[in-house]
């Protein structure tokens, strides 16, 4: 085992548990000194998986290519069907790692500072290291099944960081609005599993995708295994329509909104596909739908972005659209540039949630934007790397989010999906104008805030995350996307993602600055540009008469975007309202007939027997007379019979 | 098989009327003795019905002889176990009349 690349592996998931066991078993007694053993396991998680995630971006002969496997152990081995536990890093795993650690470690700092003040500090790191272990799991796991498990233990993770508050109401009802939504995906997923097996006898991941290049599966039957396994990602990454639970999962804590529901488990879903691309790539329809959903998510996300007023909520809307970016990118067959998108806004959205967590931290938890403004001198630190996030997320060069965004949208171009690009590019514009927007509300202007409060910067806990994140929101678009089509992340995921590009006939390209690339990218920033002039001009200082005036001549769009196109709406008249009917009326009639005929059945039972009691007397004399009687009567008709 | 003069008809409807006595007081009398008294009545009209068969007819000479005494090892048991049945009721209940037995209807 040592001379395998892969002998620190086990370690990524070891220490995370030890955190978390830990943690959980002694946290309570060790009380402000809580975060000292989840924040070593965590730092020595970050420092292994850079060990690993480097070499296999950069295409290392022993991890990149086709990646290294390890197998550590049989864990249900029934008959012809076995399923062993094992890690697989390759170039998406590296790409995954490097997200998931970095953001994770970035997180674990932050909190020490973020939930100095709560009571269960103790109870926030257990949690917390239980992410990182089920979250390191999936992204490592080399069988579907073990995937699954992570899967659902990710889910568990978000469910009681959302409940972190449990005491108070709405994030006890969020949590649970979390949890079930995610479990209709998850039904698809679980369903798309058992198809797998039906077809090919194993959810080992190598064993399926070479089952796929051979041809195994085609047709329907692909199309079907294919959107079932899409549902349990359009769960997990808050697609339309599972969408609804993360905006609700903002009131969970901050730096959990910056960990799980923006930079690494809402990235899972995204994740899945990728790796299980070849099994996309066999369906022309599933790609259809997954773009569509992708796409049409994204804008429709966008569009409510432009109207919440908690700063939370609009970057939960916008993490939705840029989930939506993803997917799209994912089905127009532009796997490295979704998944590159999904490293940068790892980053880049991270660094924004965190942001907004000091903003909140500095005002005392308010999280309504109307009631900030003027923050920008008060809390530098947080203004300057949240105007980094947001230059870097409205696409603007030559930050990160332009390199990968441009990426998706050449590619949609590039592969005749005229319709992915032109929504993308809009979308492109709108994230560009509400992120300004955001700026604009809570840094700029006049101070709207409660005189009482006392405005301060955060600790250093707070802000060193926040600027160790602004590095790579900077640098990472550069750094891993050029030169175009041929950067590091090209060479690092282009083997992996080989199998379903020769599926799809996609082909590798050189890019061309003086050529359909470069139209595309000048299209692409002028649009982001425009957002962003429009974002500065009405949000720049107070413009309310401007603004109230755009808002009353949009009323209906106004109302709507603000009240989430009424979705929510829609989910309790269609689930809540109507299910409850169906479910009274089925639970009537299992009362009345089901349980009817149960209960009948005993009433005759007793009630005959009731009856025949009567003739029971317990006198000896009349059973006596029963027999005579009896046999009189037999031998008359033995007689009769006889004669 | 020493014979018997006579004929088989008196022999049965003596038995009958006996086994009908029998009967008649194992129905209508209320106490237990009396009602264990009817039983023996009744055993012994079919004994003497069985050895008049086993006297009178041919084919199943000895047979006859032969249940009439299995009949009476059976009658002396059911008298024991039924005496002693009676004992155990009356010094519980401190009646011989069968119908206040009536502790199996409730």
């Amino acid at each position: 085992m040592t001379d395998t690349p892969l002998s620190t592996a086990p370690l990524l998931l070891i220490l995370p548990l030890i955190g978390f066991a830990f943690t959980a078993a002694f946290g309570r007694r060790l009380g402000k000194r809580a975060h000292i053993v989840p924040l070593v396991a965590i730092a020595a998680v970050w420092v292994l998986a850079m060990g690993l995630a480097i070499p296999a971006l950069l295409g290392d002969p022993a991890l990149g290519g086709e990646g290294s496997s390890l197998t550590l152990f049989t864990w249900i081995a029934s008959g012809d069907l076995i399923f062993n536990v094992g890690i697989h890093v390759d170039g998406l795993t590296g790409a995954l790692l490097l997200v998931v650690t970095s953001v994770g470690a970035l997180v674990h700092l932050y909190s020490v500072g973020y939930m100095s003040h709560d009571g269960s500090y103790w109870r926030f790191f257990a949690y917390l290291n239980l992410f990182m272990f089920s979250m390191l799991l999936l992204v490592l796991a080399d069988n579907l099944l073990v995937v699954f498990a992570a899967w659902e233990l990710v889910g568990l993770s978000s469910y009681l960081l959302i409940g972190f508050w449990y005491t108070k109401r709405e994030p006890g009802l969020a949590s649970k609005k979390a949890f079930i939504t995610n479990r209709v995906g998850d039904v698809g997923f679980a369903l798309g599993l058992m198809g797998l097996v039906a077809v090919f006898g194993s959810l080992d991941i190598h064993t399926i995708l070479a089952g796929i290049e051979a041809g195994a599966l085609t047709g329907p039957a692909a199309t079907v295994i294919a959107l079932l396994v899409f549902c349990g990602a359009v769960g997990k990454s808050a697609q339309f329509p599972l969408h609804v639970w993360l905006p609700d999962a903002m009131e969970g804590p901050t730096p959990v909104s910056a960990l799980i529901h923006a930079a690494t488990m809402v990235n899972a879903g995204v994740y899945l596909v990728a790796r299980m691309s070849p099994l996309f790539a066999a369906s022309h329809e599933a790609m259809l739908i997954v773009a569509a959903i992708g796409i049409f998510t994204a804008i429709f996300a966008a569009s409510i972005a432009f109207t919440q007023t908690d700063i939370k909520r609009v970057l939960a809307f916008s993490t939705l659209s840029q989930l939506g970016y993803m997917f799209a990118a994912l089905g127009v067959g532009a796997w490295i540039p979704a998944i590159f998108h999904l490293i940068t806004h790892g980053f880049f959205k991270g660094l924004l949630f965190l942001g907004s967590g000091s903003v909140i931290h500095a005002v005392d938890g308010e999280q309504e934007m109307p009631k900030m403004g003027g923050l920008e001198r008060k809390i530098p630190i947080t203004y300057a790397t949240m105007l980094i996030g947001t230059i870097a997320i409205a696409g603007l060069p030559p930050l990160a989010g332009f390199w990968s965004k441009d990426e998706i949208l050449g590619e949609a171009f590039k592969f005749g999906f005229g319709w992915v690009w032109l929504v993308g590019l809009l979308v492109a514009g709108m994230t560009a104008f509400y992120m300004f927007r955001l700026i604009g509300m809570t840094f700029w202007g006049e101070s709207r805030v409660n005189p009482a409060v006392h405005v301060h910067e955060s600790p250093w806990t707070m802000t060193l995350p926040l600027v160790a994140l602004a590095v790579p929101t900077i640098v990472a678009g550069f750094l891993l996307g050029f030169p175009f089509a041929d950067g590091i992340l090209v060479h690092g995921l282009e083997p992996v993602f080989a199998p379903a590009n020769e599926l799809l006939g996609h082909e590798h390209e050189a890019w061309t600055l003086f050529g359909i690339d470069g139209l595309l990218m000048l299209a692409s920033v002028t649009i982001a540009a425009i957002g962003t002039a429009i974002g500065i001009r009405l949000f720049s200082s107070d413009h309310t008469q401007l603004l109230s005036s755009i808002t009353t001549r949009l009323r209906p769009l106004y109302e709507g975007s603000r009240s989430r196109w009424y979705f929510d709406d829609l989910n309790d008249l269609v689930f809540v309202q109507a299910g409850g009917r169906v479910a009274r009326a089925l639970w009537w009639f299992d009362r009345r007939v089901v349980d009817g005929a149960v209960n009948g059945v005993g009433t005759i039972a007793s009630s005959s027997g009731r009856g025949l009691r009567q003739i029971q007397t317990g006198r000896v004399q009349n059973y006596a007379l029963g027999i005579a009687v009896g046999l009189i009567a037999m031998v008359i008709v033995y007689l009769m019979v006889a004669a | 098989m020493s014979m018997i003069a006579g004929h088989l008809e008196p022999y049965l409807v003596l038995s009958s009327l006996l086994f009908s006595i029998g009967a008649f007081g194992f129905l209508a009398r209320r106490n237990a003795i009396s009602m264990l008294m009817s039983i023996e009545v009744m055993l012994n009209a079919v004994n003497l019905a069985a050895l008049a068969f086993g006297a009178f007819m041919p084919t199943l000479a000895g047979q006859g002889v032969a249940f009439a005494l299995l009949i009476i090892a059976v009658a002396a048991a059911e008298a024991t176990v039924g005496l002693a049945i009676v004992i155990a009721i009356y010094r519980n209940r401190k009646t011989p009349l069968v119908d206040e037995y009536d502790a199996m209807r409730q």
